[in-house]
């Protein structure tokens, strides 16, 4: 490709195709750039025409495909050829940053997102002239010049932030400081100094501070792998100048906008970072300017604002000094009680209150509210950074520190007494305050764990909680119900059971609220409460003290889910299978009410599958109906079957991938209720379970495993008089599975399955050609995995068809192959098998092989008696053998090539283990005894000797 | 990603437990880039003799400049020393000798350039004229003590031969300022330290330590040995070591600090290289009395012992026993309280290599009460040493049993160590990340995985580990997102996906 006008032309048509919302148009263009972008000069075509055309789209969309096209061409990847041309990387290293500074912003963004791919793969070594270009430019004067390079230079330099220590890297780092350092601090200094000449232009300001913000995040990356001896030698002139722009302020920097932080909020905000940096890494040498980096930032946070764009700035602040009250040498910092006073006042009171956005998101984005409030996730908040600095400061000061705030608290109360419909947000922050000031550590799943011990808890439940749930208007002050009801959620270990009684009729009620948090959070809370733990491991909340409650507890959970924007509500139907597990029994009488009710619910969400969790817990909801009801009727599965099953075919049907694994499992509850028998209806369905396409989704198989097992388990007889035609069918997923390294085991749940229930005649003819599939496998490639269930296999084999039918079959399949697998595999590897039923199973299986096999005794494998006995012994009293071969440790990760549906478990549909030789022997050990015994009386002599 | 360095393998097999205990030894220098300052604790390589004589000339500016006024400029020296009067020889002499003895910006380069050195050194074989050798002698200790090109200016001069053979001289201030020189040549690097040792240096080195040297002599000829010991690639030749270490052994029995401090250098320099070399050290017996010194109220000697001991745990098991034996883990408590972060942190380290051993000698770490102020420091100290210390838990945490892993957890060192996920270095983390796994593999041996899970996330752990998700170091966030999905997902259960199958209606068999 030629740099001619032609040419030119040819590219400007092509790029605009390539913006034309038609396919048909935009396609072909696409695929002639990408056709010809291996040509030499196609990316010099494409930066003369970023540079010159007249078309601003065009440069636009040229700088676009340039960016993308450097991203995609760049890099010279070993063994593969080199894709462009080394005359283009050449001249494009030459052009690039004079081009970039010279264009408008838009490209050069794209520009400088290029340079830095390139700098990535290039710098330093193929790019040496590029920091010397960098610095000159910072004498051009012009600023935006001067933005672009600092620009440029930052996302060079930023993977210093989180790359590992190596040479190369430090190498690297030095070459940088050498070069870069002096400038950049020339550039401070000069820019700092222009602030001051330009303190009234505020367009040149603007453009200052864009630079010193730049400045600051580049001493940040520099600074952040160690601290590098030039910026040991000018800490004094870069802590001294960032520490007073933190004091800085100038009415023309500051912005109308309440919701996006300003110039200068960036560059506090990068400059607590900085100085957090040091504080933490450099501490020794950072001592000397820490306290006044302390008293500055605690100053900064005393006049900002509680504007939504100060948030970023102060939770960064806060956190500073959050870690620093922390540390033994600085306490004198905080220890006076004025300074203590001061702070807590000034800093975190007013941090803790309720905003306006809050307010918007409790009303609007309630999900969001939750997620931040309920859920951690609000690491960025004003609020958590205020709770982490009170929890910091309790470390050394908790008793001043509970004092200071229980006087506010109290006249925050007051406040909040005199006029409540005014003075609500007072008693909320009353509430956050007690709860931040009481909780020392939470986890998830158990609220507080360890509490302040000078906070009375019960009291302020009992004096400041419960009336506000006693109200009888479930809609009033809504925020300060969700405060309430949270409370209780959190300090439900430091409560007295008794209060929690007394709550439960409450929150029950408050399942009623309008506002979705505050029904959420009922309901969230009551899941909570269910889950705790008494004396002997029971609930701590029992059924029994539960019975007042039932009816209306179920009535309001699913009218709850009827709210606007609560009806896939996960947290309700959470409280609703956690209730259905508590109550029991006491639901039958309503099942076929919340059968209903659930089935319903199936049915619409099965259009449009969105909330996985909804769904999960309305399956496991599901399956403890039927366990319960089932359970004390058998008889009833018939009645569960008749209200699902009309679903499930439309569920399958329709091919709602998400539903069918759950689907599968409740089956296999089903099935499993039934007494031995297979009903018709499950036998129509068979067939269709052995289709390979229902195989290929790796979320199915784990449950079509179990549901087959359960077919075989309650209908082998019948597979084999009416349906064995199906049987290779059966044994084809058997043949899929035990392929697959990441599926084998399953495909020997399976076959282990057949082995034990299905009749022997009717898999007669197809033993050989299983066992010789396994060798095959076991040749290609054997893992740990597939060895620990070949050998459970072999012995239940041996258990159920007897030892000499063992030894007959390998023998079959090639003359004393039943030697070699138990010198090659039985004996080395017995120790790898784990779990007690499959450890079970191989004692007694080989045990059968060295008593009940005459060729054990009188052939060439006499000699491997001894070793054998040996090795179940170690399998009773040697630890388990969990070493994995090295080249095996990675192997599910290297075997994935990404996963599709998850298989989620349902844990109210769990399977029972099955211990197929559990009625033929009970303890191992003894059954070992015995049989050696029998086989010494059979065999005088032998047993003893060898 | 940035190809493979060493540290990056010595990952690998950290994580594969139990694989290579030998590779969880960290030698010193993982990284030989520094950005840092050169540490004022580290022993200097070269020094002037900026003594005595030469003090009154720095006193006042005026009074220097009287001096400088009375003496000779640099063209009459240049003149002066090519002449044939030798009284001349020596005033010059002495004159650029002062110059090169100020204590500011002394004239190194002018005077090499000058081109004098050789006449210098030829003065130095003038042994009819004491004084003149002297003030040669010592003008050329400070044009080598200068940057390598100017130590290398004395050296191609032939100054080498000439100060070893002065080494033997009557007087003692000449070979003594001899010594000064030849230490002065060998700090510039191994190849100038190895010339002088083929200039046969270490015999009559040696020959001069006796109980009558003075203390002053004893220092000079101290340090110059410990620079024939210092540098490495290549280390120095194994039959000059062994010659020089029954003299270092004597000189560590002196009680003065600076013999000790630079004796302890000498072994720290000696004890920092392979097993072997580190073999050739501990055979001799010295361990008890460098851990002895570790204990000394010196600052200058417990650094070096410090790190000669530290060096010498880096090295098998067996090595690291014998440091066990002289009593290593006796003072390591106290050292790792240390009020100098510095020690702090070299003392975490050299504790770090000896819980990568065996879990007998992890045992005898516990034994000697090391628990207690290692999770101290790794929640108070600095992070320089609560790096180390990770280093230590990490190491600890692969190589003990169950037993001992679970008295760890017991004296607290989650808090501390979860803490630090919010450190700002991606290798912490890393490491830190590695243990938190280590631990959850003895909690699932002894089935309390439920309850590890309590404490991490009650100690505000699984939070950080959640927020390392996002992390920008790919490493980081794997690891952190494999302990989320092995201990912390609920419900979700990820399989994995078989190969895909033919269209059929069922499958053959």
């Amino acid at each position: 490709m030629e740099l001619s006008d032609a040419n030119l032309q040819t590219l400007t048509e092509y790029l605009k195709k390539t913006l034309d919302p038609d396919p048909s148009i935009r396609r072909p263009a696409e695929k002639f750039l990408e056709s010809v972008e291996g040509s030499q000069n196609y990316p010099l075509l494409l930066l003369t025409l970023l540079e010159k055309s007249q078309d601003n789209v065009i440069k636009v969309c040229a700088s676009v495909t340039f960016k993308n096209y450097i991203k995609r061409n760049w890099r010279i990847i070993e063994d593969e050829p080199n894709k462009i041309c080394e005359t283009d990387r050449i001249a494009i290293k030459g052009n690039i940053i004079h081009l970039m500074l010279s264009s408008p912003e838009q490209i050069q963004k794209q520009l400088s997102d290029a340079i830095s791919i390139i700098g990535r793969e290039d710098f330093p070594q193929k790019w040496p002239d590029l920091l010397t270009e960098m610095v000159n430019r910072f004498q051009s004067g012009d600023f935006h010049v001067i933005n672009g390079v600092l620009r440029t230079a930052h996302s060079l330099f930023k993977r210093y932030r989180h790359e590992f220590k190596s040479n190369e890297l430090w190498t690297e780092i030095k070459l940088v400081l050498d070069a870069f350092a002096q400038p950049l601090t020339n550039l401070f200094k000069a820019t700092i100094e222009l602030c001051s000449t330009h303190a009234n232009d505020a367009s040149a300001l603007k453009v200052l501070f864009s630079s010193l913000i730049q400045i600051a995040k580049l001493f940040y990356s520099l600074n952040f792998q160690d601290l590098p001896e030039f910026f040991e030698d000018h800490m004094e002139t870069w802590m001294t100048n960032f520490h007073s722009l933190l004091t800085l302020d100038n009415k023309l920097l500051q912005t109308d906008d309440e919701e996006e932080a300003g110039l200068l909020e960036l560059l506090k905000s990068q400059i607590c970072d900085n100085a957090a940096l040091y504080a933490q890494k450099y501490d020794e040498e950072f001592q000397p300017y820490l306290p006044r980096f302390v008293t500055a930032i605690w100053n900064l946070l005393v006049t900002t604002g509680q504007e939504v764009k100060y948030d970023l700035l102060v939770s960064n602040a806060i956190q500073f000094l959050a870690s620093v009250c922390e540390r033994p040498h600085y306490k004198h910092l905080f220890e006076d009680q004025n300074t203590l006073t001061s702070i807590c006042e000034k800093v975190i009171v007013p941090n803790m209150e309720f905003r306006a956005a809050d307010e918007e998101a409790f009303e609007d984005n309630s999900e969001e509210y939750i997620r931040r409030d309920l859920e951690g996730s609000d690491i960025d908040t004003r609020r958590r950074a205020a709770c982490d600095l009170v929890r910091g400061l309790c470390k050394f000061f908790e008793g001043p520190v509970t004092g200071i705030f229980s006087g506010y608290v109290n006249s925050m109360l007051q406040e909040y007494a005199k006029n409540p419909s005014v003075n609500w947000k007072h008693k909320d922050a009353a509430i956050y305050l007690v709860t931040s000031l009481a909780s020392k550590a939470q986890t998830q799943k158990h609220g507080i764990t360890q509490a302040n011990e000078f906070v009375n808890l019960t009291e302020f439940f009992v004096n400041h909680i419960q009336p506000d749930l006693k109200s009888a208007n479930v809609n009033e002050f809504p925020v300060l119900k969700a405060d309430g009801i949270k409370y209780i959620m959190i300090f439900r270990n430091q409560v007295p059971k008794e209060q929690l009684l007394v709550s439960i009729p409450l929150l029950i009620n408050h399942l009623q609220a309008e506002s979705i948090v505050v029904h959420t959070y009922a309901a969230h809370a009551l899941e909570r409460l269910f889950t705790m733990r008494g004396t002997n491991n029971a609930t701590l909340i029992t059924a029994a003290e539960m019975a007042p409650f039932v009816e209306v507890l179920l009535t309001n959970l699913f009218k709850a889910l009827t709210f606007p924007g609560s009806s896939e509500n996960e947290y309700i139907m959470k409280a609703v299978m956690r209730s259905f597990s508590l109550l029991q029994e006491a639901i039958i009488p309503y099942i076929p009410s919340l059968i209903a009710q659930l089935t319903q619910k199936l049915l619409a969400v099965s259009k449009n599958p969105s909330k996985p969790h909804f769904n999960h817990y309305m399956f496991e909801s599901i399956c403890l109906s039927i366990r319960i009801t089932c359970k004390a009727n058998p008889a009833a599965v018939g009645s569960f079957e008749e209200a699902l099953f009309m679903v499930f075919t439309e569920i399958l049907q329709n091919d709602v991938q998400e539903f069918i694994p759950y689907v599968f499992q409740v089956m296999s509850l089903l099935l499993e209720m039934h007494k031995n028998d297979i009903p018709s209806s499950y036998m129509a369905l068979f067939p269709h379970l052995l289709q390979p396409v229902l195989w290929e989704r790796t979320g199915n198989i784990p449950p079509l495993v179990r549901l087959l097992q359960a077919y075989l388990e309650k209908g082998a007889s019948t597979i084999a008089s009416a349906a064995a035609d199906k049987i290779p069918g059966l044994l084809g997923v058997f043949q899929k599975l035990i392929a697959s390294k990441a599926n084998d085991h399953q495909g020997f749940y399976l076959l282990n399955s057949i082995i034990e229930h299905m009749p022997p005649e009717s898999v007669d003819q197809y033993r050989k050609q299983i066992f010789i599939l396994l060798f095959q496998r076991l040749q290609n490639s054997k893992t740990t995995k597939f060895i620990k269930s070949f050998l459970v296999f072999i012995n239940l084999y041996c258990v159920k068809y007897g030892a000499l039918a063992l030894q007959e079959i390998f023998d079959s399949i090639q003359p004393k192959m039943f030697g070699m697998v138990l010198e090659k595999i039985i004996i080395p590897e017995i120790q790898k098998v784990s779990g007690q039923v499959e450890k079970k199973i191989c004692a007694v299986g080989i045990t059968k092989i060295l008593t009940e096999c005459p060729p054990m005794m009188d052939t060439e494998y006499t000699k491997l008696w001894t070793p054998l006995l040996q090795a179940l012994i170690g399998l009773f009293e040697l630890p388990e053998d969990d070493t994995i071969p090295d080249e095996e440790h990675f192997i599910d990760i290297e075997d994935t090539p990404g996963y599709q549906t998850a298989f989620s478990q349902l844990a109210f549909a769990g399977k029972k283990e099955h211990d197929p030789v559990g009625q033929m022997v009970n303890n191992p050990k003894i059954h070992l005894a015995q049989s050696l015994h029998k086989l010494s009386t059979a065999c005088p002599g032998r047993v003893g000797n060898s | 990603m940035p190809t493979t360095n060493e540290q990056d393998e010595r990952m690998k097999k950290f994580k594969n437990k139990g694989k290579d205990t030998a590779a969880m030894r960290r030698q010193r220098m993982e990284v030989n880039v520094e950005l840092r300052k050169a540490k004022k604790d580290e022993q200097i390589l070269k020094r002037r003799n900026i003594s005595f004589s030469s003090m009154g000339e720095c006193l006042s500016p005026e009074q220097e400049k009287k001096n400088a006024t009375a003496q000779l400029s640099l063209e009459e020296i240049v003149q002066a020393v090519n002449g044939n009067n030798p009284e001349l020889h020596l005033k010059a002499t002495q004159t650029a000798r002062r110059m090169l003895s100020r204590q500011r910006n002394p004239p190194l380069n002018q005077i090499i350039e000058a081109g004098i050195i050789p006449k210098l050194v030829e003065f130095l074989s003038h042994n009819d004229n004491v004084t003149l050798q002297f003030e040669a002698a010592w003008a050329l200790t400070n044009i080598a003590s200068g940057t390598s090109d100017q130590t290398r200016a004395v050296v191609e001069a032939g100054a080498v031969p000439a100060f070893v053979a002065l080494l033997s001289s009557p007087h003692m201030h000449i070979s003594e300022q001899s010594v000064w020189a030849l230490g002065n040549i060998a700090g510039d690097g191994p190849m100038y330290r190895d010339s002088l040792i083929h200039n046969n240096v270490i015999p009559p080195l040696l020959a001069l330590v006796s109980p009558s040297t003075p203390v002053g002599f004893l220092r000079n000829i101290t340090w110059t040995l410990s620079n024939l010991c210092r540098n490495k690639n290549p280390y120095p030749p194994l039959e000059a070591v062994r010659q020089i270490l029954p003299v270092l052994i004597r000189l560590l029995k002196h009680e003065d600090k600076d013999i000790l401090s630079d004796t302890c250098w000498a072994v720290s320099y000696l004890t920092d290289g392979s097993n072997d070399r580190i073999h050739v050290v501990v055979e001799t017996g010295i361990l008890p009395r460098l851990v002895e010194l570790m204990a000394s109220p010196e600052l200058s000697v417990v650094t070096p012992a410090l790190r000669a001991i530290g060096n010498v745990v880096t090295g098998t098991d067996e090595q690291t026993q014998m440091a066990i034996d002289a009593g290593v883990l006796t003072v390591l408590p106290q050292l790792l309280q240390h009020p100098k972060p510095t020690i702090q942190k070299e003392a975490a380290w050299t504790l770090s290599n000896i819980a990568a051993g065996p879990c007998h000698q992890i045992q005898q770490l516990i034994t000697c009460g090391l628990l207690l102020p290692l999770v101290e420091l790794l929640d108070k100290g600095e992070f320089k040493a609560q790096k180390e210390a990770v280093w230590a838990v990490a190491n600890f945490t692969t190589g003990g049993t169950v037993q001992q892993v679970v008295e760890l957890v017991q004296y607290g060192v989650l808090k501390p160590l979860l803490n630090l996920l919010s450190a700002r270095d991606g290798k912490t983390i890393l490491v830190i990340l590695d243990t938190i796994s280590n631990l959850f593999l003895a909690a699932e041996k002894l089935e309390e995985t439920e309850k590890l899970c309590f404490l991490v996330e009650e100690l505000g752990g699984l939070e950080k580990i959640e927020a390392l998700q996002t992390h920008d170091n790919t490493m980081v966030y794997r690891a952190a997102l494999g302990l989320i999905e092995r201990y912390f997902a609920s419900e979700e259960n990820p399989n994995l996906q078989p190969e895909s199958d033919q269209e059929k209606q069922t499958f053959s068999f």
